[in-house]
């Protein structure tokens, strides 16, 4: 909301700009932006035109003398011819940069010295009028700036009124604030009505068919009126909120509405069928064309301002087409009403269609100002347009309106803020801002709300009112005590950031990426997928909501990649959405916590001394084995994975735990899925169900004592088929009691070991929890393990010689 | 026998010479075979005991013995000699370059800084007694809108853009026998505040004191917003909680945060689910307060020495009533505020989209 300083220094003494934002903002009404009007035209003065004489190397100039308020005149040369000497013109100083950019300098114009220019009304940017200098009043002083003289001087405060406060929502509104706050008087405007003429009632009647809807609707009827233009005054000061001068008997509704913040609503009466006004809800199939040109299909909900024959306006949100004012109009129905909120915004939504006057309904009219408004808007209409006003007030008000009534207990504002408040501060509070006390006891008072506020119901509300008309910083600053058991830490979040830390010492860097991805990123991740859609998204880019972290980190890859970072380890930790499947509805969705990696380039960053080699699987092996590390998972395997549609059908893995319960997903991303994201083969993940490593976690680790006894340690060699897998030849091994560690240290295949085959070699380490074991202990095990290896189907093995 | 002694001191005193001006390892060596060998000259000297009486022999023996030791110590004292002098040598070599990189087989990486800032913000109400929850991010209007006090036809809604999900793509419910009451739209949770109503229900009655970090969605994407952010969700319900505690626990979070000589500033403001309401500001994190820095205005704040970085308020009742709580029992003060802001201020970052761009250059500053 724009408030004039100037319009509302109509109502109260209010303080200068600056302390009345501070005030404002101080209380809840905050001032975003401070504006200075007429600002542009700093330097403009008004000035006398002394003596003018022809220039004497210049057919088409002047020289003149000009009296700029300083102790001399000074020497302008001008082009224009519509002047006089002694008319007061805008005289531009040296130094002032005009609304079109122009500075103005001391220039030589056909070797005559000028020192400023003088201005037409376009070079102000006041007007479109270049066809000479812009003529002030005789009597503005010179030397006075032009922003004043013209009245354009003024400053407008841009208020950022919450939605609780439609009764601030006007120049009124603010100054019934600051004149509680001040303890100053606030000057109503006092309507004086000259009627004449037949009474209104004969001129137009008003039905209300839907009550509930329309609790009030008054009309009065102006004849006579001619519709023009507005005086300069008046055209400034809706500018200067904002507002576009029209014509003035509009522009008469839109003052009032600025003024008293009422919406009003101004009807060519010749226009309304049968002179009726009938407040009710749309017919079915009915249509009605509005002001902004639109035809519109109505909702029976829609509430409707009709005539005889048809609608006339969207009750409330806009007028129609059919019953505007139009240059011809001469007799003029004003409408004052009181509509209900909800309806309001509801007719406001379904059409799009958004008003000043459905800004104001849907968050609550003050019904005490139906009257004044109407009474205001015809005052003016007679003396701005012409017109005159017919005796009476066309009223329906089949919901007369009582106020409300809180009861505050003189307690309640010191226990729920902390602080003392004295009694007499809070009637002094409550009766400024016009809450009137009804009945009074000991224990409390039941306070009368004024009609404009209608955001106050509770006893909580008043407390508010005190609250922060008082100011907060009376409330001292305190800690609860201490009446709650601090918490454990949540378990899962303990384990995500031990998660995130070794990720981290793993190379990966955190990302955090959309929730909602486009459809082809779902797709190319799970063909098949049914994501959860947005029904308003805001790009098809962030359409649905991700079922699968992966595609986010591999476009995030993807990014980094057209930077020229080839080699990147990236994670998010995150939530993925599916819709439930059990039919339940609370909370709506099933939403799960996910850990995802991506691995792509080299293994190690180029530098000297590391190896440059390209990320495998094992390298996300490694990262899926850290991060299970970190939480104490300890028994889980891998095993080949045939159900995870974004991998390598050759390098997947589930990752599954002792119990079986499969926990996630490794490989390589499938070729189709890395290069619906520009990527190239060879880039690798992991995902993981949060849920299930948390129930399997052991956040604190279990003492084993550290063995006292020597190990013997045996390397052991073996050729294989490459078909063998190696944790089937490791479980062989480990059959042994006596094996207390086995570690894989090398896989080679190629000569001399035949084709179709590979070495293993095994560093396997001996060890009694009991004794000392001899070697020939060692040797007696060793041997057992190789005639396991070589009859046990699954491995085959050969001792390589 | 005086022979062979004189035989066994020349022995003496020519090893004597020879190893002190021996030059390397080698030399040692062949100078010890040479001595001491089994072909060496003492072997040689001692085969000549053979015609020496029993009564001589001990005497030979004992000079041989003495000998044998004295040139076995020359050689161990002329080993250690040599050794010094090739640890001297290699010492006083060039230096190996230390300004080579340190060896980069796996850099560690980084934590995004909302998290960073989500976990210190997190920790700081930890030490306060809070509680961290979390609660869906996909929610229904009721937790999100009217249990919160915001009513259907309330013009709060138009506060905040809120996406709504197609309901069509939530699965279908009527397929299975049990369906649960709650019915209404369902949408993007467009605060962390429905995890307030959530958490209450969860206790069932006061104490409650929570926080909750979260995702948060609203339908607005330009340069100052992003469609999804963060937020950080507190709630303390209890008997006798007033504004005074409120001011107090922003204050102590605010210097936790943001610094020990931290200010805060409370200004009445409007959230439909607390009463009173405030918007909080903290001294500027960037001019300290000042409004400018090294004479020019600080563009942080833009001169006001302040930043809106919180809202907050004491719980509505009717928020209480919804939950089933009394509020003629209890009070309680709730506060919310978004965690990218926190962290620009923090880290001096100007453009909220770096947060979701994910740029390894930016990641890895943090």
């Amino acid at each position: 909301m724009r408030i004039s300083c100037k319009w509302l220094s109509d109502y109260v003494d209010a303080p200068a700009a600056e302390e009345l934002a501070r005030l404002l903002t101080g209380v809840g009404l905050e001032v975003e932006a401070v504006e200075r009007l007429g600002a542009e035209l700093t330097g403009v003065v008004a000035a006398r035109v002394v003596a003018s004489e022809k220039h004497p190397n210049a057919e088409k100039l002047s020289v003149t003398r000009i009296d700029a308020g300083g102790p001399d005149p000074l020497q302008i040369v001008c082009g224009a011819k519509n002047y006089q000497v002694g008319d007061v013109v805008p005289l531009a100083t040296i130094g002032t940069v005009l609304p079109g950019g122009m500075r103005i300098e001391r220039a030589k114009l056909r070797g005559v010295e000028s020192f400023g220019m003088l201005c037409s009304a376009k070079e102000l940017g006041i007007d479109a009028d270049a066809s000479g200098l812009l003529i002030l009043p005789r009597d503005a002083k010179p030397g006075t700036p032009v922003a004043d003289v013209l009245g354009l001087a003024d400053v407008v405060l841009e208020v950022n009124v919450t939605p609780n406060r439609p009764d601030a929502l006007s120049h009124v509104g603010i100054a019934r604030e600051v004149a509680a706050l001040l303890g100053k008087p606030l000057r109503l405007p006092q309507p004086k009505l000259d009627e004449r003429g037949a009474p209104a009632s004969d001129a137009v009647r008003v039905r209300i068919e839907a009550p509930d809807r329309c609790a009030r609707y008054a009309a009065r009827v102006v004849e006579g009126v001619r519709i023009g233009p507005s005086p300069g005054w008046l055209a400034r000061r809706l500018e200067a909120c904002g507002v576009r001068s029209i014509s003035n008997v509009v522009d008469v509704t839109n003052f009032v509405l600025l003024e008293l913040g009422h919406p009003l609503h101004a009807f060519d009466l010749d226009r309304v069928a049968g002179h009726e006004i009938v407040v009710r809800t749309a017919r079915p199939g009915e249509r009605m064309t509005t002001l902004d040109g639109k035809e519109r299909a109505l909702d029976p909900e829609d509430l409707l301002i009709a005539d005889r024959d048809r609608g006339s306006a969207l009750a409330g949100v806009m007028g129609g087409g059919d019953s505007e004012i139009s240059a011809g109009t001469t007799r003029v129905l004003i409408e004052s009403a009181w509509f209900s909120p909800a309806g309001i915004r509801r007719t406001s939504r379904r059409h799009q269609l958004r008003s000043e006057a459905s800004f104001r309904f849907e968050r609550g009219a003050d019904p005490g100002a139906v009257i004044p408004a109407l009474n205001r808007c015809a005052e003016l209409l007679a003396e701005l347009a012409g017109g005159a006003v017919r005796p009476g007030i066309v009223d329906a008000n089949p919901r007369p309106f009582t106020p409300g009534k809180v009861r505050l207990a003189w307690t309640r504002p010191a226990e729920v803020l902390g602080a003392p408040v004295e009694l007499a501060t809070t009637r002094r509070i409550l009766g400024g801002l016009g809450f009137v006390e009804a009945s009074a006891d000991e224990q409390g008072a039941t306070f009368e709300v004024p009609s404009w506020r209608v955001d106050i119901a509770h006893e909580e509300d008043l407390i508010e009112e005190i609250c922060r008309t008082q100011g907060y910083d009376a409330i001292p600053e305190r800690l609860p005590a201490a009446s709650v058991e601090p918490p454990a830490p949540a378990p899962d979040r303990v384990a995500l950031t031990r998660v995130r830390d070794a990720l981290e010492a793993a190379g990966f860097s955190e990302t955090v990426t959309f929730s909602f991805v486009s459809p082809a990123d779902v797709e190319a991740v799970e063909p098949g997928a049914r994501p959860i859609a947005l029904a308003n998204p805001i790009s098809a880019d962030l359409a649905v909501m991700r079922t699968s972290l992966v595609g986010s980190l591999l476009r995030s890859v993807a990014h980094d990649r057209r930077q020229g970072l080839d080699s990147a380890r990236v994670y998010e930790i995150a939530s993925v959405y599916r819709p439930r499947t059990d039919g339940a509805r609370n909370p709506p969705a099933d939403e799960r916590r996910r850990i995802c990696g991506v691995l792509a380039g080299r293994r190690s960053p180029v530098s000297w001394g590391v190896s440059g080699d390209p990320v495998d699987f094992y390298d996300a092996k490694a990262s899926v084995e850290a991060v299970l590390a970190a939480i104490g998972v300890g028994d889980s395997r891998v095993e080949i994975d045939r159900a995870t549609t974004w991998l390598h059908p050759r390098s997947a893995g589930a990752v599954l735990l002792a119990d079986g319960t499969r926990v996630g997903a490794l490989g390589e991303i499938h070729p189709r899925t890395a290069a619906a994201f520009s990527l190239p083969r060879g880039v690798f993940a992991f995902e993981l169900e949060v849920g299930p490593l948390v129930s399997a976690m052991e956040l604190v680790a279990k003492y084993r004592p550290v063995p006292r006894l020597p190990a013997l340690l045996r390397d052991l060699a073996v050729v294989v088929s490459d078909r063998v897998r190696a944790a089937d030849v490791l479980a062989a091994v480990r059959t042994e009691p006596l094996v207390e560690d086995v570690t894989l240290f090398d896989v080679y295949t190629g000569p001399p070991i035949p084709a179709g085959k590979k070495n293993l070699a095994m560093a396997i380490s001996y060890r009694a929890a009991d004794r000392t074991l001899t070697d020939a202990e060692a040797d007696a095990a060793h041997a057992r393990i190789l005639e396991r290896l070589r009859t046990d189907p699954a491995v085959a093995a050969e001792l390589r010689a | 026998m005086a022979d062979l002694i004189g035989q066994l001191e020349a022995l003496a005193a020519s090893a004597r010479a020879s190893i002190v001006s021996a030059d390397g390892e080698r030399a040692l060596e062949d100078l010890r075979v040479r001595y001491l060998g089994k072909k060496g000259e003492l072997s040689a000297v001692l085969r000549g005991m053979g015609q020496l009486t029993p009564e001589e022999r001990p005497r030979v023996g004992e000079v041989a013995n003495r000998v044998r030791d004295e040139v076995e110590a020359m050689l161990a004292q002329a080993r250690a000699r040599l050794e010094q002098v090739k640890l001297d040598a290699e010492l006083a070599g060039p230096p190996i370059d230390v300004t080579l990189p340190g060896r980069q087989l796996l850099p560690r990486g980084h934590r995004h800084p909302i998290t960073r800032a989500m976990e210190d913000i997190a920790a700081i109400f930890a030490g306060l007694g809070y509680e961290v929850t979390s609660g869906p991010e996909i929610e229904l209007d009721w937790y999100n809108f009217d249990a919160l006090n915001v009513l259907p036809d309330h013009p709060a809604r138009d506060m905040q853009d809120t996406f709504y999900v197609a309901e069509e793509t939530l699965g279908a419910r009527e397929a299975r026998g049990e369906r649960d009451a709650a019915t209404g739209q369902v949408l993007l949770r467009t605060h962390t505040s429905p995890v307030q109503i959530r958490s209450m229900q969860r206790a069932g009655k006061p104490p409650v004191r929570i926080i909750c970090p979260g995702r948060v969605y609203r339908s607005d994407y330009d340069q100052t917003h992003s469609p999804m952010f963060h937020q950080i969700e507190g709630l303390c319900v209890d008997t006798g909680i007033t504004f005074a505690d409120l001011k107090g626990t922003l204050a102590a979070f605010a210097r936790g945060f943001f610094g020990p000589s931290t200010r805060t500033r409370f200004r009445p403001s409007y959230f439909p689910f607390v009463e009173p309401g405030a918007e909080v500001d903290v001294s500027c994190a960037i001019c300290g307060g000042a409004g400018s820095r090294e004479g020019r205005r600080c563009g942080t704040c833009k001169g006001s020495g302040w930043l809106e970085v919180l809202g907050a308020g004491m719980v509505h009742p009717t928020v209480l009533r919804n939950v089933g709580f009394d509020p003629s029992s209890c009070t309680g003060f709730a506060f919310g505020f978004g965690v990218e802001r926190m962290a620009m201020l923090r880290h001096g970052i100007d453009d909220l989209r770096l947060f979701f761009e994910n740029d390894l250059r930016f990641l890895a500053q943090f």
